[in-house]
């Protein structure tokens, strides 16, 4: 399939097709990745009959003269997350709850807003039409309060019927921008082609999308958005084609990790990620590969270990001889996050990744990716990134 | 001058500080227990027109008054009852009371007087009220308290010994039973669940004595404890109206006994003669008609009753600070309840609602079917009633469930007094049919000379507005009752309370007035 212009030779992609290949080879020994162990997809019957459930267990308790009340998961809780090699964070089967009693004035409001979600819900699904989190919450916003309760109210109700949000016809905003070799067509019929100059922002019905077409040799994920837009000017997807870039802007919405799992589920491309050499950066690269706390009762549905660290490293500072004026002094909350990140389970199985961090913490420096350009201008899509793609310089 | 009721109010008073001083060596702190028996047994008297020869009995159910020495009660008895016309004497088991008497055996006195039909009836509702304070703070007294009259009795229990209480110190026990303090009114449709208030209990604050009364011999150490409460249980009501109709001021001593302020006119009484200086008004959105109308009793039983003006006017500033602080924990209770009550009510009206659109809204015949059989329904409008209905009582069951378990804390096991129960229904049930007579109540004053000994009350204020009719029900305590427009000034010297007791009286007493009795 042709993608006009064409970047490298393809002696250039050679480390990278071994470690496509060597990726494919640990699926093929691992056993296929198990399908959806938290959430499921759920047809509109499905989410309309759980919904009448939890509404006729409502009845029943006041018929029994009981207050009636949820049994909600706790999903922020580390108690209930465990780590596996193969799906990152997600939560245990057998998990603490907590309960929303609709008899206790500390409590009784929050069980009124999950039956209200819960009726908004109903009616999504019965009309087939779709909401995002925002819609939900502009609808009553003086009686949510704020967006983060709406959000969490959502997430839980998500857990407690165990069907992903997207079924409960609740998108999420996107914010994510896709740039390069990837082609499909929308729920709706719209065809996009993301090979433009211009990035194509994630779309909100990832599971809507269909005819996938793509022969990228990688997917890079990018942590900001200025350094996406900076390889976009310098038609970097262009230079380097064929590849997907990919940015959430920071910490990346649902949809941005749901569209990275699917590309990598369809396609099993290299994914790797350019990030700060910042804990913040680091946690954000951490989010796409192991996932988050707050959605680790949906790992199975967005975390891609596969992923690896392209840069910029800590170890790449001193190497490339990056100046000093450069770096930036950690904080002290900079110092309780990468401690917090050296802790996580997930890092005793990436020895790498954590030289890396213990090299951070030492020099008690972090440095943006914007400190190449102290180099040259042009540094990063001219000289760096070729080269880590080329040489294999991903940890 | 009414010789009965004052005589059974000062030997019961004798007698409990008697018992109180007994207990206290034995068991500081300790609350005293026993039944005490008092009857009045009159007939018409053979020698004189309209008036009844009343033979009056005060006895001891159990052996509680140990060391009562004889000769020293009669004398003292004697001397604070010079006018009493009558003889005092033991009818049993007289000589086991001598010096040295260490007090296994029951206690009976008896004397005798002759009164007018109608004085007897103000002695019996005095003598009540002087039984039902002193049971309030020392709830494991029991009184058995009749009136026979030409035959016909009439008996009424006083006691509040398997009620919840909130424990004092030195052998002091508040009970919390709301009834003790108000009738029980409904509001429309709702009941009272919640048959408690919830005191809160303001710092101790040291009473300084004056020099000229120390001097008189009361000497050591005078500490005020002051308690608030809002009664009734503002949880349930707290959708109710929301406005405080009066303010009582109950004054006990430290034996127990309640209190009186010797003379209004003085300056002293400036601490209790407009309890608004202890509310803090601004605060709780509150605003009141202030009604002055005093009425405070004379009486003198013990040195501290003399000289507690004094004592009062020395410690002006730190009683009203400590009873500030304490009325405004308990309207800031209140306050909160309302509040809480408030965001309650909202967030059951929007879980109603989601449920409704859910079950209205679903095509699944057989969801619906299954809510409205579960709710028994026969439609889709009852379902909604009773689903409403149904989330109201649970979270109603566990305001009363909270409102125990927070006075659980001081409390002694809760039993409910069922004589207790039935008496106050009975006076309720009576009050109510007398809701229409309230405004005649001025017509119908005592006389309160040195009588009535028990009435510490004063009437600080009421709202501005009338109540409606389903409130206008007389109770102990001032009522949420009258509808009385903000300039009213009571012209007799009597307070709402004896209003309402002679209105009780009247009623209970009926029987006394037919023809052939003593008139």
């Amino acid at each position: 399939m042709a993608f006009a212009p064409r970047g490298p030779e393809a002696s250039f992609f050679q480390v990278l097709d071994q470690h496509r290949a060597s990726l494919l080879a640990a699926l093929r020994k691992g056993g296929r990745e198990p399908a959806g162990g938290g959430t499921h997809l759920a047809t509109s019957s499905e989410v309309l009959a759980a919904i009448e459930n939890v509404i006729q267990d409502i009845i029943t308790s006041l018929a029994r003269n009981e207050a009636p009340a949820f049994t909600i998961d706790n999903r922020s809780s580390w108690e209930n997350i465990k780590f596996e090699d193969s799906v990152g964070l997600h939560m245990v089967s057998h998990c603490t709850t907590r309960k929303i009693k609709s008899d206790s004035p500390k409590s009784v409001k929050t069980f009124a807003l999950i039956l209200k979600i819960l009726s908004m819900i109903y009616k999504l699904v019965q009309s087939n039409t779709y909401a995002t989190k925002r819609d939900i919450y502009y609808t009553d916003s003086q009686l949510f309060g704020n967006q983060t309760v709406v959000d969490n109210i959502i997430n839980d109700i998500s857990c407690m019927l165990k069907v992903p949000r997207r079924s409960l016809h609740i998108l999420s905003t996107s914010k994510g921008l896709i740039a390069g070799n990837l082609r499909y067509i929308e729920e709706d019929g719209t065809k996009v082609n993301c090979a433009c100059a211009t990035a194509v922002a994630v779309p909100s019905n990832i599971q809507g999308i269909q005819n996938l077409i793509t022969d990228a040799k990688f997917l890079l994920i990018v942590e900001k958005d200025a350094t996406f837009q900076r390889l976009l000017d310098d038609s970097f997807c262009t230079k380097m084609s064929p590849c997907i870039m990919v940015t959430g802007k920071g910490v990346p919405d649902l949809n941005t990790r749901l569209l990275v799992k699917k590309l990598w589920d369809t396609f099993h491309v290299p994914i790797f990620t350019l990030v700060d050499a910042d804990p913040h950066g680091i946690e954000i690269m951490c989010i796409y590969k192991y996932g988050s706390m707050a959605m680790s009762f949906e790992a199975h549905n967005l975390t891609v270990p596969a992923i690896r660290w392209l840069g910029l490293l800590p170890s790449d500072i001193k190497r490339l001889n990056i100046p000093k004026g450069t770096l930036i002094p950690l904080t002290k909350q900079d110092q309780m996050k990468l401690d917090s990140i050296l802790k996580r389970p997930y890092i005793t199985c990436q020895p790498f990744w954590r030289k890396e961090m213990e090299i951070m913490a030492d020099s008690k420096m972090k440095a943006e990716i914007q400190a190449l350009t102290f180099l040259s201008s042009d540094y990063l899509s001219r000289v760096y990134l070729p080269n880590k793609l080329k040489f294999g310089g991903w940890i | 001058m009414e010789g009965t009721a004052v005589a059974v109010c000062e030997i019961l008073k004798y007698l409990i500080i008697h018992w109180r001083c007994e207990t206290a060596r034995i068991s500081k702190g300790a609350l005293l227990e026993g039944e005490l028996v008092i009857s009045i047994e009159a007939l018409n008297s053979k020698h004189q027109a309209n008036t009844l020869h009343c033979v009056t009995t005060i006895a001891s159910a159990g052996s509680i008054f140990g060391g009562l020495v004889l000769k020293k009660f009669l004398k003292e008895i004697q001397s604070i009852l010079p006018g009493l016309s009558a003889e005092l004497s033991w009818t049993s088991e007289e000589t086991s009371y001598s010096q040295d008497v260490s007090g296994v055996t029951p206690f009976q006195m008896i004397f005798e007087a002759h009164e007018k039909p109608r004085t007897l009836m103000t002695d019996s509702l005095v003598i009540k009220n002087f039984l039902h304070k002193v049971i309030t703070v020392l709830p494991k007294i029991r009184f058995n308290f009749s009136v026979k009259v030409n035959g016909i009795l009439s008996m009424e229990i006083f006691g509040a010994e398997n009620e919840p209480t909130l424990n004092l110190s030195n052998g002091i026990a508040l009970v919390v039973n709301h009834q003790h303090y108000v009738s029980t009114p409904k509001f429309g449709t709702t009941e009272l669940l919640c048959s408690r208030i919830h005191p809160v209990l303001g710092h101790p604050v040291m009473l300084f004595i004056p020099d000229d009364v120390a001097k008189m011999g009361l000497l050591g150490e005078l500490i005020l404890t002051p308690a608030a409460a809002l009664c009734p249980c503002p949880n349930v009501f707290s959708n109710q109206l929301n406005r405080i109709s009066s303010a009582s001021i109950f004054l006990y001593g430290p034996s127990g006994l309640p209190l009186i302020l010797l003379n209004p006119e003085q300056p002293t009484s400036t601490t209790f003669k407009d309890t608004s200086y202890f509310i803090n008004w601004k605060k709780y959105h509150l605003c009141m008609v202030p009604n002055l109308d005093l009425n405070f009793d004379r009486g003198v039983h013990t040195l501290l009753t003399t000289h507690l003006s004094a004592i009062l006017t020395e410690s002006h500033s730190v009683v009203q600070d400590s009873i500030q602080v304490a009325v405004d924990q308990a309207l800031e209770q209140h306050h909160q309840a309302v509040k809480a009550h408030q965001k309650l009510q909202a967030s059951l009206s929007v879980a109603v609602n989601s449920i409704m659109s859910i079950m209205t809204g679903s095509t699944s015949s057989s969801f619906r079917k299954t809510c409205l059989q579960t709710l028994q329904a026969a439609d889709t409008q009852e379902f909604g009633t009773k689903l409403h209905k149904s989330f109201h009582e649970i979270t109603q069951n566990r305001f009363l469930h909270h409102c125990s378990r927070e006075v659980k804390q001081q409390l002694l096991p809760e039993k409910k007094n069922a004589e207790q129960s039935t008496e106050d229904a009975h006076e309720n049930s009576s009050l109510e049919l007398l809701a229409g007579t309230s405004g005649q109540v001025e017509n119908k004053s005592l006389k309160r000379g040195s009588l009535c000994q028990g009435v510490e009350e004063t009437r600080a204020f009421r709202s501005p507005r009338a109540l409606n009719p389903s409130e206008a029900t007389l109770g102990r305590a001032e009522p949420t009752a009258a509808p009385l427009t903000p300039s009213r000034n009571r012209t007799g010297p009597r307070s709402g309370l004896e209003d309402a007791l002679w209105l009780q009286e009247i009623s209970n007493l009926s029987e006394w007035l037919s023809p052939g009795s003593a008139s």
